[in-house]
């Protein structure tokens, strides 16, 4: 059974918090919506990309004259062809961390050229384009550019690059450390661990993993050369981003003369905000041929060029008392970057992952130090409850060896340790201000819906069966709604973090709403609309919404890290606020009456007292139109926007439990029930909502079971398709128990908290406890992920991981 | 061949696929491609009433064939067919990019119910293993399955057997 229970408490007429259908749906039930590879310009020529078949090597020479005069070819192109285009930034280095790596020339730190001339370093570098008539005959005439290539020793772990003698990947960057950070307190944690009671460590292997959007990546660009006008279509989480890295730090067009376009994107879950080379490509080539640009990507070429995730080795401590008080926590951790640093990958495996390792629980010393290295594998980037996820698989399993050391039960010691209530604001001292919380409240749901008390009995129960039923727990805190600028700005971040909405009123009161943000299927134009119609007391059918066009919408970062509904949302309130307040002034004066004296309420004004006296949304629309008998100081037409820049981040937060049952012949590991209650404050759409938590359960259920971007020692990925990346598949997964609580967040006008990837943040750590817990007997107290029927065989029989 | 109950006649070359012809030479583009490999499912069409992986059928293979794209379900803007509304219903789409291989998928296994048995959540589960989404993790497209199933045997001609499990 599947259940959403809990209350939302919002003004407005009541449309905002209902489960209304999404009405971007049956276009995309019929298969009518446009993505990047729908899209078919008159004269569009097609382009394919020459990725490094080796992970790392000089190149010695790029002979192109064979690809060139295969039939259909219009161009052959390589760092040669691009020495004036600048190398595409990373946007997110860390605050306080001294960065090492080649300046880009506006200062930044230069990231990657759009096409390697010297040095490759990882499979899928980008060394040549074909432009071709077809995407048949691109392809082909890849296989006749002859590359010669002299090989480098490889390395692709971070651990082993930053060891003495590493291969060297970067000659700017000795050691191959990009960067250093740290946060908490040092002396105050080393000091609590070293006079505790108790304490464990855990070496834990978080695996990189692949986003694997089911749409591949792809770009078309057009450039009009009668206006200089450049237009890219993209598959993009954030198109006034790329729109600003493009053109400001790359391209050096005049901003004004692109326009980035996001067609319906085909989910994205992080990977689709950061710059490729091949968005750059489009345009440069466009230009050069005078035909639009076409370029979509492979599966196999996605998982060698699309920013991957997590990928951390880490040696992590809970220092605790005998009766189960956490007393300190560190971590010590080796991310791999990969071969460049991606747009925001370096503060993804900084930031994000440290400042959340203490989760929900209020502990007084806490530190945690990265090294952010390079390796010759796919640039690391956000993946879905990316930082987080990480964070709280190191806490999670630590407290269950923590539980499982002093021989408490496990749900114990979480409650022990849990921030109460009346902490909030809760600052975690390791740089984070938790917002809002009712922590026992949510834990403890879990557990009551989950059935905790009885997992002995069916333990029992499934040993009659050949099976070995483990529970496990994980809590997590969600860093969400990035950001306020300042304060982002703080953690290293190159660009304004704020979103805005733009409300137009038409003269027969339809509703435009155009937002910055640009949805990868989470239902935008519905939500959005629910919004605006409950501020303004409309009927949400009368809302439009538009976005993902820069030349149509205000600008905004876009979708990501769970922000859309607690950034951009809040701006279509407040902008609709604006409108209101505008429609008093102007109602005064169409009413004839005081301002005090009007009502703003059902889409209409009246008289206080005489309703008689009124203007419907409509009429109001048409009069604001004309402008007729205006004062000075209101100024005619109902046309706002705003831009919403809070004063803190949110910080959703939950507690999920995982039942395995494993079978003791195979190995097999079954999910049989799974718990969640999240919290992500007041809600717009439970139904939309829903969705995006089941999906990301599931996504966090096969980093645990089956995910993992496997490279050999030469550097290859060998799990370069779908054959060889497992995903879960709906036979993999039962129907979840799920029910939330809701406690607003402050910081902006909706109370609201990010919801979209939440849930992908504990399931890893949940079922990997209940495997460890179902194994417990054996003398098991960690298995890496992922946890296939061959690695938990092989513990079933006794060997060592 | 006949797609979507129109003939159409051309030449192909031998190694094109029929994913290709639908959506380069057609211009059927509700059909998609997600994986090159036959792993995720997105470019189900039938083939003669039954689903099959179009990135995995060689046009020249297909000659002569009925063949069933997502154009062919509903009219442009159209209603929709019971199974796309008992997804509608239950949000059993997110980014959309999975779905049109997906309704192909499972028209079959809806139409088989009408007159039949009910399918249960592990056969639906097993029917949908063909086909990848990262977006929903499956519930909400199982749950507009049965539902879509449930509406099927309500709307069977008397004699069928009774409807079957709850939603």
């Amino acid at each position: 059974m599947t259940t959403v229970t809990g209350e939302t408490a919002l003004p407005g007429n009541g449309v905002l918090g209902q489960p209304l259908d999404s009405r971007e749906d049956p276009q995309l039930l019929r298969g009518e919506a446009t993505y990047v590879a729908d899209i078919d310009l008159p004269g569009t020529a097609h382009m394919a990309i020459l990725g490094s078949p080796v992970a790392h090597a000089k190149i010695l020479s790029i002979e192109t004259k064979a690809a060139e005069q295969l039939p259909g070819v219009l161009k052959v192109a390589t760092a040669a062809d691009f020495t004036d285009v600048m190398p595409l930034p990373c946007i997110w280095i860390p605050g306080g961390v001294e960065s090492h790596f080649p300046p880009h020339p506006y200062g930044l730190p230069g990231a990657r050229p759009v096409l390697t001339g010297d040095t490759v370093r990882h499979v899928g570098d980008p060394i040549a384009v074909v432009v071709a008539e077809t995407p048949r005959q691109a392809t082909a005439a890849l296989a006749a550019i002859a590359v010669e290539y002299e090989p480098l020793p490889v390395v692709t772990r971070a651990d082993e690059a930053l060891a003495e003698g590493a291969p060297q990947l970067h000659e700017a960057v000795p050691g191959n450390l990009n960067a250093y950070w740290t946060c908490g307190d040092k002396d105050r944690t080393d000091a609590a661990i070293a006079e505790a009671e108790v304490t464990v460590e855990l070496d834990l292997v978080n695996q990189r993993t692949i986003n694997s959007p089911i749409e591949p990546r792809g770009a078309v660009g057009d450039y009009n050369a009668a206006t200089g006008e450049y237009t890219l279509y993209a598959s993009t989480q954030g198109p006034h981003n790329h729109r600003f890295l493009l053109s400001a730090l790359v391209l050096g067009i005049p901003f004004n003369k692109l326009r980035v376009v996001a067609p319906t994107v085909g989910g994205s879950f992080g990977t689709k905000g950061y710059l490729y080379p091949d968005m750059a490509l489009v345009l440069l080539l466009s230009k050069a041929l005078g035909r639009p640009v076409k370029w979509v990507d492979t599966r196999t070429g996605l998982m060698n060029s699309t920013v991957q995730g997590r990928d951390h080795r880490q040696h992590v401590t809970l220092a605790g008392t005998r009766d189960g008080r956490i007393t300190a926590v560190r971590c010590t951790s080796y991310a791999n970057l990969g071969a460049y640093p991606s747009t925001i990958g370096p503060g993804v495996a900084t930031a994000l992952m440290g400042r959340s390792i203490s989760g929900m629980y209020d502990i007084d010393a806490a530190f945690c130090e990265v090294y952010a290295a390079f390796t010759n594998t796919v640039s690391l980037g956000a993946q879905r409850g990316s930082g987080r996820a990480e964070a709280a698989f190191l806490m999670e399993r630590l407290v269950d060896r923590y539980s499982s050391e002093i021989g408490m039960d496990p749900a114990a010691v979480r409650r022990k340790n849990l921030v109460p209530k009346e902490k909030f604001p809760y600052d975690n001292g390791l740089g984070w201000t938790y917002d809002s919380g009712n922590y026992q409240l949510n834990f403890d749901r879990a557990l009551e819906l989950s059935g905790y008390a009885d997992m002995p009995a069916r333990k029992a129960e499934a040993r009659t069966r050949g099976k070995r039923l483990g529970v496990g727990l994980a809590t997590y805190v969600a860093i969400c709604g990035v950001g306020p600028s300042t304060r982002m700005s703080k953690e290293g971040m190159l660009g304004g973090t704020w979103e805005s909405a733009n409300i137009r009123v038409h003269p027969t009161g339809e509703v435009t709403v155009t937002v910055g943000s640009a949805s990868t299927g989470q239902s935008h134009g519905t939500v959005f609309a629910q919004v605006a119609a409950d501020e303004l007391g409309i009927d949400p059918a009368q809302v439009q919404v538009y976005e993902g066009d820069t030349l149509k919408a205000p600008y905004g970062q876009g979708t990501y890290g769970s922000r859309s509904y607690s950034m951009a949302a809040p701006a279509v309130a407040l902008t609709a606020r604006k409108l209101k307040a505008k429609l008093v002034r102007a109602g005064a004066v169409f009413l004839g009456i005081p301002e005090d004296k009007v009502v703003y309420a059902g889409g209409k004004v009246y008289e206080e007292g005489n309703e008689e006296n009124t203007k419907t949304f409509a009429e109001l629309a048409m009069a604001m139109w004309y402008g007729w008998g205006l004062p000075p100081e209101i100024e005619p037409a109902l046309d706002e926007t705003t831009h919403f820049d809070p004063p803190d981040f949110n910080y959703p937060f939950g507690s999920h439990v995982a039942v395995v049952e494993i079978d003791e012949l195979t190995g097999e590991t079954e999910v049989v029930a799974y718990t969640a209650v999240d919290d992500a404050g007041n809600i717009g759409n439970p139904k939309v909502v829903l969705g995006q938590i089941e999906g990301s359960i599931v996504h966090g259920l096969g980093q645990a079971l089956m995910e993992a971007a496997e490279y050999d020692e030469n550097g290859l990925l060998v799990s370069s398709d779908l054959n060889h990346y497992a995903l879960p598949r709906a036979a993999d997964v039962p129907f979840f128990d799920l029910d939330k609580t809701v406690t607003p967040s402050p910081h902006n006008p909706l109370g609201a908290k990010g919801a979209g990837e939440i849930a992908t943040v504990p399931p890893a750590a949940a079922v990997v406890n209940a495997v460890v817990d179902a194994l417990s007997d054996l003398g098991v107290r960690h298995i890496d992920m992922p946890l296939t029927p061959e690695k938990v065989w092989r513990r079933l029989r006794g060997e060592s991981q | 061949m006949n797609v979507n109950g129109r003939p159409e006649q051309f030449s192909a070359q031998p190694n094109e696929l029929l994913v290709e012809r639908l959506r380069d030479g057609l211009g059927l583009t509700g059909t998609k491609v997600g994986c090159d490999t036959g792993q995720c499912g997105s470019c189900v069409v039938q083939l003669d009433g039954r689903s099959v992986k179009s990135c995995l059928i060689l046009t020249v293979s297909a000659a002569g064939s009925e063949v069933a794209t997502i154009e062919g379900v509903t009219t442009p803007g159209g209603e929709l067919n019971g199974l796309q509304e008992a997804l509608r219903q239950e949000h059993g789409t997110q980014c959309g990019f999975c779905t049109p291989g997906m309704v192909m998928a499972l028209g079959e296994l809806v139409d088989n119910t009408a007159g039949g048995e009910a399918p249960t959540e592990p056969e639906i589960r097993e029917w949908l293993t063909g086909n990848l989404c990262r977006c929903t993790g499956y519930h909400s497209v199982v749950r507009g399955v049965q539902r879509a199933c449930a509406a099927a045997r309500a709307e069977a001609p008397a004699g069928s057997t009774a409807v079957g499990q709850e939603v």
